[in-house]
């Protein structure tokens, strides 16, 4: 049975209520949910990950493999450590993995089948026949491995500090803080971290120290913490764990500002503080570490540390009659413990032969009468989803033992995580025989028992020895305790097991339930390089990353291989040190703040006008707008795109990327950056121009506004303008920096309208009536400054539609009222308003690219037909010598056609292949020549047929020719004709006259 | 996370920064008389060594200005930073730094954070 100490004094008397699995359960204000079910005396928590066993509570922290819980009442937050989340009132929590109960659950079948699911499971599952993993396998796993349900829905809830500081204390125990007060009013910024809502580590998890300076522990902090709060210098951060430790000291930490407490929705319940600091003190302990014997993670066995600590730090005795089995000297102060409170264990098993045992804890036992058995082991534990009997070998003999815990001390390891993701150095200490830090890498100092010193008595010489860069006092604490006088302890990693049964097992690995026999049988198919091993048997893996296994793993494995522990070696640490939520990495950056949303001036109009939207880039630009709600996209584009050619449409461009290029070396640096030849340009003419990378391959296009050789406007795709600009920015800084030019991005500078269509020359005039918009006057392709109300605008001659055409750039300030006044002129010339759909199919019907879809970075001027573009006679341009590459150079490349479907009505899909077959084999075993893809594919209203644009391999000798283009899903192909890849106008009258 | 030494505004997180690959790679004077393999080693191939290397940085999200770094990519120490226009730093001046974390081995990776 559950026993209270009711002298914790860190526990509030305050009661509270929380539910597990809908039951209601009282609990005291500060308990974890983990001692607030011992408290209740629950002891079976969930089910395990793979073999759906029966779990319970098997330590007191961070370390915790099993007791995995979701929390209903926080957005149904799932695998959260009951033994470090505070319980609060009205809190509700539900066990994990189990179906349809906790207590009675049908994947505990998985058990008898484990020989499916044994080492490499993942891996050998893929190899059986074919099918098995789809139809068998994968729905078996899916259903049964697991742990908790994902939320069901996100919330924004962490924000991020950033610090930049001298000194980063990590863990707030006995050597953080006696570290701490060295630094007490000195000149150092100091930020003192601690994973739990209480400073003291080891002084409140056990009575390990009996008193400090002849005060006791309690008092002993109180005086540290107030001494502490009172030095300026110093930042406590409590309920904060540090997750990771980065090159050039750089420290991420998660804070629990809800520690406790109920969440409140409109608050961040989470900090992630980002540090940057000059010098790094690990003080963050150690974990005690297990023994594996047959059913080691019955509910019932706990560490006996975790034991410990629920007596002192949350007043819980998890169990007054537990059975002890211990490897070394530290359980003597669980002993202790025990029988203060007036409590006597079952029994108490240490590993280690009587000589070895230290005469203080011979005379304990013997003064207290309690039963203990030397040189013996646990061999095993049995019982019905709890420990209930426990079977003992002691030389030859066998016995049981009746009792519900069985309390396990496998030594302890010092905690190396964070050391080791610094880049530190370990090696093996034999006397603890674990790993202990030796060689920092960063401005590292390891401070306590982390470092591997376990001893008390020597812990103020190491920190003054260590911090004698300090000219402070020195530390010179008298630490009275309840601890032998020296560490010793007896290797035992796995213990002898005397019964084999499908059920027993004896486990290396509790969350991702990794037996010994997996790790044994993954050596003999010659997994035996420790990386290998550890990715083949998911050992230390899970969440908790094999806190309190790992080095019994690598023991167990360096035995079997007979290889010494550090030709082994550990895996390698990687951050973080526990799992951190999305949810915390993500800060604000959450929905609307997660990218910004740009809008124009003209989009409170677009959504007036049922302007539906399409993302490009950062910007948000009309896809198409609906004439009523009931007509549909493919209805809205056609309509659209008829009645511009028809009459006139508009488009809101604004998004569009403009730069600015000025200043003496302008024109050589624009004949540099573009194929095109700009010298004998014109002063206010434009060009369509391209932009290659140093491989040939079309970056960008745009139209190039040639003000004078000392100025031109470019424009850019709306969404490749930042990396055009980032890119000119790198050629002029570093290939031609003697070259005198400055750029400026003026995309928002501008509204720019785009108007075309036939009537578009009778809407210009009544819009400007005191500007000639006649060809003569206007030209294709020449643009002009206007004053305008009291501002100037700009009026380009252009089109991407085919019909004559012409760009307004105005201040955005103006836009809106311009934009609306267009409309007004517009009106009787039915003028309509069109988006980027229609905008794409007109282009195809006239067979223009759109870069990003005719082209993919792998797509050349050439390859378009576009030699027209390119300045021949300039000596040099970004991408000019590799157009003469043989690759590049080859006439069977991927070229720009036009395709037609023979049956006018058949529709082609974007993206399918074009093959010389008219039907697919049904099941395909030979290669099918593929001869190239759709790029682009339209039913043209104008035309009233379908077109498509393709590129096709040496499509430019195929014009005339039929092939086939693939139908997804269908077997069947559509046969088209190879054309000129120009539908509509192909000599230019409508852009010109 | 490292952090950068901007030559024009000082030392500022890497988040702000843009890696812009090894430097020293001039682009040819008159691209036309190079022949086929040379141009292509210009364009395609990189440098990418475990150990010291120069290599360009932007200031992407500051100054915009470009400047080049004597890296270790194996420590991630930044041995040095200079401007675009000044001399390459001889190798020589890095002779005594730090060649890898943890005694791993000069090529490869792997994890040997073990002392023996
Ligand atoms: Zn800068």
């Amino acid at each position: 049975m559950t026993a209270i100490n009711n002298e914790c004094p860190y526990i509030s008397k305050n009661k509270i209520n929380f539910t597990f699995d809908g039951k209601n359960l009282p609990a005291y204000e500060g308990d974890t949910i983990a001692s607030a079910l011992l408290r209740n005396n629950i002891r079976l928590v969930g089910r395990s990950f793979k073999y759906h066993r029966p779990r319970g509570i098997y330590t007191c922290g961070i370390e915790e493999p099993n007791a995995l819980v979701q929390i209903l009442s926080e957005h149904n937050e799932p695998n959260t450590r009951a033994t470090i989340k505070r319980v609060y009132d009205g809190m509700e929590i539900s066990s994990q993995n189990r179906w349809p109960s906790l207590k009675f659950d049908l994947g505990a079948i998985n058990n008898i089948l484990s020989p499916i699911f044994s080492a490499g499971f993942y891996y050998k599952t893929f190899m059986g026949p074919k099918g098995f993993w789809k139809n068998i396998y994968e729905p078996l796993i899916r259903k049964s491995a697991g742990l908790g349900k994902p939320p069901k829905n996100f919330r924004s809830k962490s924000i991020h500090q950033y610090h930049n500081t001298d000194i980063v204390i990590i863990g707030g125990g006995l050597s953080g803080l006696i570290t701490a007060r060295k630094f007490v009013n000195t000149k150092y910024k100091v930020l003192l971290i601690e994973q739990d809502s209480f400073l003291g580590g080891i002084l409140k998890n056990s009575n390990k120290v009996d008193s400090i300076n002849g005060i006791s522990p309690l008092e002993w902090i109180k005086e540290t913490e107030e001494l502490l709060s009172d030095s300026k210098n110093i930042t406590i951060l409590k309920n904060t764990l540090v997750t990771t430790y980065n090159f050039t000291n750089h420290l991420v930490a998660l804070e629990d500002k809800y520690s406790g407490r109920k969440i409140d929705l409109k608050k961040s319940e989470l900090t992630l503080h980002k540090i940057r600091t000059s010098l790094t003190i690990l003080s963050n302990g150690h974990i005690e570490r297990f023994i594996s014997f047959r059913n080691n993670d019955l509910p019932g066995v706990m560490l006996a540390s975790s034991f410990e600590k629920y007596i002192h730090r949350y007043g819980v005795i998890p169990e007054s009659k537990p059975v002890i089995f211990t490897n070394n000297s530290s359980t003597f102060s669980l002993l202790k413990s025990m029988t203060s409170l007036g409590y006597k264990p079952e029994a108490y098993i240490d590993s280690r032969k009587k000589d070895e045992i230290e005469t203080e804890i011979k005379k304990f036992l013997k003064n207290n009468n309690i039963t203990s058995y030397f040189d013996s082991e646990v061999e095993g534990c049995d019982g019905n989803k709890k420990v209930e009997k426990i079977t003992i070998r002691n030389g030859k003999n066998y016995f049981k033992l009746n009792s519900s815990m069985l309390c396990v001390s496998g030594g302890f390891n010092p905690d190396i995580h964070l050391f080791t993701q610094s880049k530190g150095l370990v090696k093996w200490d034999k006397l603890i025989a674990s790993f202990k830090p030796d060689t920092s890498f960063q401005r590292t100092l390891t401070l306590g028992s982390v470092s591997g010193n376990y001893n008390f008595k020597k812990l103020c010489d190491e920190i003054n020895q260590k911090l004698s860069f300090l000219k402070t006092k020195k530390a010179n604490l008298e630490i009275k305790c309840n601890v032998t006088n020296k560490f010793s302890l007896r290797e035992l990693w796995e213990t002898k097991k005397k019964k084999n049964s499908n059920w027993s097992k004896s486990f290396i690995d509790l969350h991702n339930d990794v037996t010994i026999n997996d790790l044994k049988q993954a050596i003999t198919e010659g997994f035996d390089r420790i990386e290998h091993l550890k990715r083949y048997t998911t050992n230390s893996m899970g969440t908790d990353q094999g806190k309190i296994s790992s080095i019994n793993s690598l023991a167990l494995v360096s035995k079997l291989l007979k290889k010494e522990i550090a030709e082994v070696g550990t895996t390698t640490y990687r951050p973080p040190y526990a799992p951190l939520s999305f949810a915390a990495i993500a800060g604000r950056s959450t929905y609307e703040f997660y990218d910004p949303e740009r809008k124009t001036s003209i989009h409170s109009w677009h959504l007036e006008n049922n302007a539906v939207f399409e993302d490009v880039g950062q910007w948000k630009r009309p896809w198409y707008f609906k004439a009523n709600n009931d007509e549909t996209m493919h209805q809205a584009v056609q309509r659209e795109s008829k009645m511009l050619r028809q009459g006139a449409g508009i488009l809101d461009g604004s998004t569009l990327g403009k730069i600015e290029i000025k200043g003496r070396d302008a024109l050589e640096f624009m004949n540099l950056m573009y194929t095109n030849a700009f010298t004998k340009m014109k002063p206010m003419t434009s060009r369509y121009a391209l932009m290659l990378g140093e491989d040939g391959m079309i970056k960008d296009d745009g139209i190039i506004c040639k003000i004078s050789d000392q100025h031109f406007i470019a424009t850019t795709t709306s969404s490749g303008a930042p990396k055009v600009l980032a890119d000119m920015e790198e050629y002029l800084q570093t290939e031609w920096p003697h070259l005198q030019v400055y750029l400026n991005s003026i995309t928002e500078q501008f509204s720019t309208f785009n108007i075309s269509g036939p009537k578009t020359r009778d809407i210009m005039a009544r819009v400007f009536p005191h500007i000639d918009f006649s060809n003569e006057a206007f030209p294709f392709m020449t643009f002009k400054n206007f004053d305008y109300q009291d501002t100037k605008i700009r009026i380009m001659r252009a089109s991407f539609t085919g019909e004559l055409g012409y760009e307004i750039y105005i201040p955005p300030k103006y836009g809106l009222e311009l934009w609306e006044k267009i409309f007004s002129c517009g009106k009787v010339f039915n003028l309509i308003p069109y988006g980027t759909e229609t905008m794409h199919l007109l282009r195809a019907e006239k067979g223009y690219i759109v870069v990003g879809q005719e082209t993919d970075g792998t797509v050349t001027p050439l390859d378009l037909n576009y030699n027209w573009m390119i300045g021949k006679n300039k000596k040099d341009f970004i991408g000019k010598r590799s157009l003469s590459r043989p690759d590049t150079a080859r006439n069977d490349r991927k070229q720009l056609v036009g395709l037609l479907p023979i049956n006018q009505s058949d529709m082609i899909e974007e993206g399918q292949h074009i093959v010389e077959i008219n039907k697919l084999p049904n099941k395909i075993k030979n290669p099918i020549k593929y001869l190239g893809h759709v790029s682009s594919s339209y039913h043209s209203p104008n035309l009233n047929k379908s077109i498509g644009l393709a590129m096709i391999k040496g499509g430019n000798n195929l014009l005339g020719q039929r092939f086939f283009v693939t139908v997804s899903g269908n077997t069947k192909n559509i046969p088209v004709e190879i054309v000129n890849p120009v539908f509509i106008d192909p000599e230019n009258k409508r852009l010109t006259s | 996370m490292i952090l950068i030494k901007c030559p024009y505004c000082g030392e500022r997180d890497q988040s702000e920064f843009a890696n812009g690959g090894e430097a020293h790679v001039v682009r040819p004077k008159n691209p036309e008389s190079l022949s086929d393999k040379d141009w292509g080693e210009y364009v395609f191939y990189r440098n990418n060594p475990k150990g010291i290397f120069y290599e360009r940085w932007v200031h992407s999200h500051g100054c915009k200005k470009w400047f080049n770094v004597v890296r270790n990519t194996s420590t991630d120490q930044i041995l040095k930073v200079y401007k675009v226009n000044e001399k390459r730093p001889d190798l020589t001046e890095f002779e005594n730094t730090l060649k890898s974390p943890s005694g791993e081995p000069s090529v490869g990776s792997g994890n040997f954070a073990v002392k023996k």
